[in-house]
Formats: C-alpha cells, structure tokens, sequence
C-alpha cells in the first residue's frame, strides 16, 4: 500500500471512530434548542432550522436548585476527600521506610480497605449505609450524602495520591528528616507542594465522579428540593409524550461542569483514570 | 517519626473502617431472617442464600450481570487495542490527545444522563432507526423488543467505557522504549508487525488493568438499566445491584443483604488480588 493511502486509510479510520463517538454529544447540542414544533417536526439526528431557547428557559427554572445542591455537596465532598486521602496515602509512602512487621502487615490490609472502598459496588452498602445516615439524622440533608460519599471518596482520593505521591524523591524527605521536620510539616511543606499536579488530578477525578454518582443521592434524599442534578434529570426520561428537547436540554445542564472540566482540565482527569489503574511513566 | 505518621492515616482508617462495617453488617444480616412480614430479626443459617438462588429474577439478574461484564470485558479490549494501536502510530501528539479525548469523554458524563440520551437515540421512529430507514435498511427494535433490549444496553456501556480500555493500552504502548520501534521500522517492519510482534507481547500489564477495571465499572451500572427500564423492575434489564435495589424496595432486608453480599463477594474476588499484587508493587517499588 502506498503511503499516501495508507495515511488516509488511518486518518478516515480515526474519523469514523469519533463520528459515531460523538453522536451523543452532537445530539444533546441539537436538540436542547429545537422549539416544541420542531420536536413534533424533526427526528433526533437532524439539526433544527431556528433556535429556540425555551426548553432550556423552562428546564434551568427546574434544575437551578438540584444544580446548585450539586454544588454544594461535589465540592466540599471531593476536596475533603483528595486532603484526607493525601495524608493516608503519606502514610503508605513513609512506611517504605520501616521493616516493622505490625506496620506493613496494618498497611496491607488497610491498603486492601481502600481498594475495596475505590471499587466495590457500592449499591451494595444500600441498606446498612441507609440506616447508617439515618440514625445520624442526617437523612435529606448535605452533610448525610457528603458523609456517604466520603466512605467511598476519601479511600480513592488515598489510592490515587499513593500513586502521584510515590514519584516524591525520597532524599528529599530524608533530608527534611534530618533537619528534624515533623511529618505533619513535611506533609503540608513538602509532599503537597510536590505532588501538586497530581493533588490536582484527584480533585478533578473526585469532583467529576461525585458529581455523577446517581446512586447515593437516590437512596439518601426523599424530598424534591434536596434532589442532586444526576437524580434531577431522571424526571425527563424520554417516555411517550415528553418533548424531547426538554431531555436533551436537561442532559446539557446536568453534564455541563463534568464536561467543561473535561475539555479545559482533561489531561488531570486522564492522569487521575490511569492512576486508577496503578500508574504509569510520570504519573 | 511513626507516630506522627500514624496521625495522618487516622480520617483514611476511620473512613475505610465504616466501610468494612457496612459490609459485615450485610454479611450478618444475611444469616437472619429479616422483611416486611418478620420485623423482628433472627439467625436461619444458609436458608436466605438458598431461597434467594433459587429465585427466577436473581439468576436472571446475576446472568445479566455476568454477560454485562464478559461481554464489556472482550469487547472493550478488542477495541481499546484497535482504538490505541490507531492513536499509537499516529504522528503528532496534538492530534493523538483529540482523538483520545473524543474516545475517552463518555467516561466524564454521568450514566444517567447517558441513560436519557440513549434512550432517544434507540427511539425507533425518530432516533438512529430513522437514519437506518432513510438509507434503505431496516429498523432495528432496540429497547422495544425483549431479546435486543438487553443488547442495547451493553452497546451504550461499550460506548461509555472503552475509552478506559483504549487509555491503558495507549499509556502501555507509549512506555514501550522508543528506539525499539525505531530500530524495528530500520529493519523494515511494518505498523502491524510492529503491532503485533512489540506492542502486544509487552501489553500483559495494560490487558489485566483493562480487563480488571471493565469488569469492576461493569459490574456496579445501575443508572443505566434503572433509568433505561423506567425502575428497577425491568426484569429483561436487570442486573444483580438493581435486583437487589427492587428487593429494598419491596422490603425484603434479608435477600437484599444477601444479595449484595454476593455482589461484594463476586467483586473482592477481583479487587483484592488486585490491589495486593498490581497497585502494591507500584507504591513500593
């Protein structure tokens, strides 16, 4: 094959590859500005012929406070929880130095808990982690999802910060030993500096999957004004007689952050994805 | 120097330490009989696991389950391959980072508004089955029929995670010594030899945190059947975590702690040797 071809081959490859990719993206951007005669009018694939901003104005007047509860609980949530598991995932690092049996043998099985916490599925906590809240009183309110979410959060944030933290030149630390720093201090003057892109990746990581999680704020919050965005949008499910602009609309408004985050501070959240998967060259 | 050391673990312990007690508690509770009809709890052995087996909807939502993940796994791996070795050979990085990222956004959108989208999408007058008419082929059922309802479903998580699968892979590609491939086009090698004689043999790595991470995603979707189906009592679309969520519901504590203590036991299965031997070795090296 000549080169020329080949190329192309590769290239159209690639292209058809994204094109199908992208159909979803393309039709949540379509269809959120068709006017309802337009949806009577025009299947979903094809682009409408004058933009209309009513579906959107009719689904911000809804989702404006599941969003903002989104906010409220995402943030706080992801960097509690990229902090707290920093300083765990220091722990891990210092106990490289230590031969102690006790230590390493608590840091295996500590170790093996954060895993646990990062991949169960979590659904499955669903009754014991109800009654958990519950009991706290804290059914329906922030604090009772952002305490479910730190469960599982704070053990990932621990688990991708050992990875960023590991690439932390040893000597440095040990030098800083011997100047006679503390740990909280080399924690706070040294670790966090250093393994700042990396702090970064978790946050982002975290905030993009709390902010997704559809199964926790269902189970701990029964009234409507409390509802996170994820649950929010579930109201427009595309039965019979919705208008579908509506969905789509709802489906911009609810993945715009994650998305946004995504497009402008993507390279963080791939490096938080390969973390999750136990690293690789420079992470 | 341990002590102050041990501090710092302190919120990560107490947190994961929640955790595990959620877990037992479900394991506990397991062994009683507990529901709508016995609110007073007592220990019956085995008896839950023996009834809730023998149940139609539990193994129907465990051979969801188990198809849902097998299926993601080898798919998602062949595509992550086909996907990476295409972004590999290809010469600017720019152009390498846009593709990756088309392949890789699903993974930042929620699975619940995928759920809305799709839903759409497989509407069979006005979603793809209307581009399928338009160019002279016929509509397929999607989500109206029962035997391609379930299908469809894996088809949109093949869409949300290879992506995962393709980032491994490229990321294991891209560790591969440069002057290797060099030296190996040098000899004359073609993109397919170098495919198949380097990149793969030295993918061992990136295959068993693909395959690892799919059947771990895979494994814990509820969004997506739940929203999909309209709730969780779709028996064609349910999976073993929306079984369990309906007998909630329904108030059956025992089963549904039963269930999810199978659930937790199916995924430490794969957790666990994972986290000791792959992320370990990588922390303490």
């Amino acid at each position: 094959m000549r080169p020329v071809i080949r190329a192309t081959l590769h290239y159209l490859a690639l292209v058809v590859i994204s094109a199908i990719w992208l159909i979803p993206v393309y039709a949540m951007l379509i269809n959120g500005f068709k006017s309802n005669l337009a949806v009577l009018s025009t299947p979903v694939l094809v682009p409408p012929t004058s933009f209309s901003l009513s579906a959107y104005h009719i689904v911000f007047n809804a989702l404006e406070r599941p969003l903002l509860n989104s906010l409220i609980v995402v943030i706080p949530t992801a960097l509690i929880s990229t902090f707290l598991g920093a300083m765990g995932a220091y722990f891990f690092y210092t106990l490289t130095y230590s031969f102690s049996k006790f230590l390493s043998s608590l840091s295996d099985f500590l170790f093996s808990l954060i895993t646990l916490a990062t991949f169960i599925p979590y659904q499955a906590t669903l009754i014991p982690l109800t009654r958990l809240v519950v009991s706290m009183g804290l059914l329906d309110n922030y604090l009772g999802i952002m305490f479910a979410m730190l469960i599982f959060y704070i053990p990932t944030g621990a688990l991708l910060m050992s990875m960023f933290i590991s690439v932390v030149p040893r000597s440095i630390i040990e030098a800083a030993k011997l100047d006679g720093a503390g740990d909280l201090k080399i924690f706070m003057k040294l670790i966090l500096p250093l393994s700042l892109p990396g702090f970064i990746s978790t946050l982002i990581f975290i905030i993009i999957e709390a902010w997704n999680n559809f199964f926790i704020p269902l189970v701990l919050v029964t009234t409507p004004g409390m509802r996170l965005i994820p649950v929010a949008v579930e109201s427009y499910t595309g039965g019979y007689g919705t208008i579908y602009n509506e969905t789509f609309a709802a489906a911009v408004i609810a993945s715009i952050i994650p998305l946004a985050i995504f497009i402008f501070l993507g390279r963080y959240f791939i490096r938080g994805l390969i973390a999750l998967g136990g690293g690789g060259k420079g992470v | 120097m341990k002590k102050s050391a041990i501090i710092l673990v302190i919120p990560t312990m107490a947190f994961t330490i929640i955790l595990l007690y959620l877990v037992i508690w479900n394991a506990v509770v397991s062994f009683m009989n507990w529901s709508l009809l016995n609110p007073k709890p007592y220990f019956v052995g085995l008896q839950t696991y023996l009834s809730v087996m023998k149940q139609f909807q539990f193994v129907n939502s465990l051979v969801h389950s188990l198809e849902l993940s097998a299926t993601l796994v080898v798919v998602g791996n062949v595509l992550g391959i086909l996907f990476a070795s295409l972004l590999y050979f290809l010469s600017s990085n720019k152009v390498r980072s846009v593709f990756l990222s088309i392949i890789i956004y699903p993974l930042a959108i929620s699975m619940a508004v995928d759920a809305l989208i799709w839903l759409w999408l497989y509407n069979i007058d006005i979603g793809i089955d209307w581009v399928l008419v338009k160019i002279g082929l016929p509509k397929f059922p999607w989500l109206s029929s029962t035997s391609t309802m379930f299908p469809s479903l894996i088809l949109v998580t093949i869409w949300a995670y290879s992506g995962l699968a393709t980032l491994f892979y490229l990321a294991g590609f891209m560790n591969i010594d440069k002057t290797i491939i060099e030296a190996a086009k040098l000899d004359g090698a073609g993109s397919f030899k170098i495919l198949r004689k380097i990149l793969l043999p030295n993918s061992l790595n990136s295959f068993i945190i693909s395959t690892a991470l799919l059947f771990l995603f895979s494994f814990r979707i509820f969004s997506l059947p739940y929203i999909l189906s309209g709730g969780p009592t779709n028996i064609f679309l349910q999976t073993l975590v929306v079984y369990m969520y309906y007998l909630f519901t329904v108030e059956f504590f025992s089963q549904a702690t039963a269930v999810a203590t199978i659930v937790t036991l199916i995924a430490s299965i794969v957790i666990l040797p994972y986290a000791l031997v792959i992320i370990r070795r990588w922390i303490r090296r």
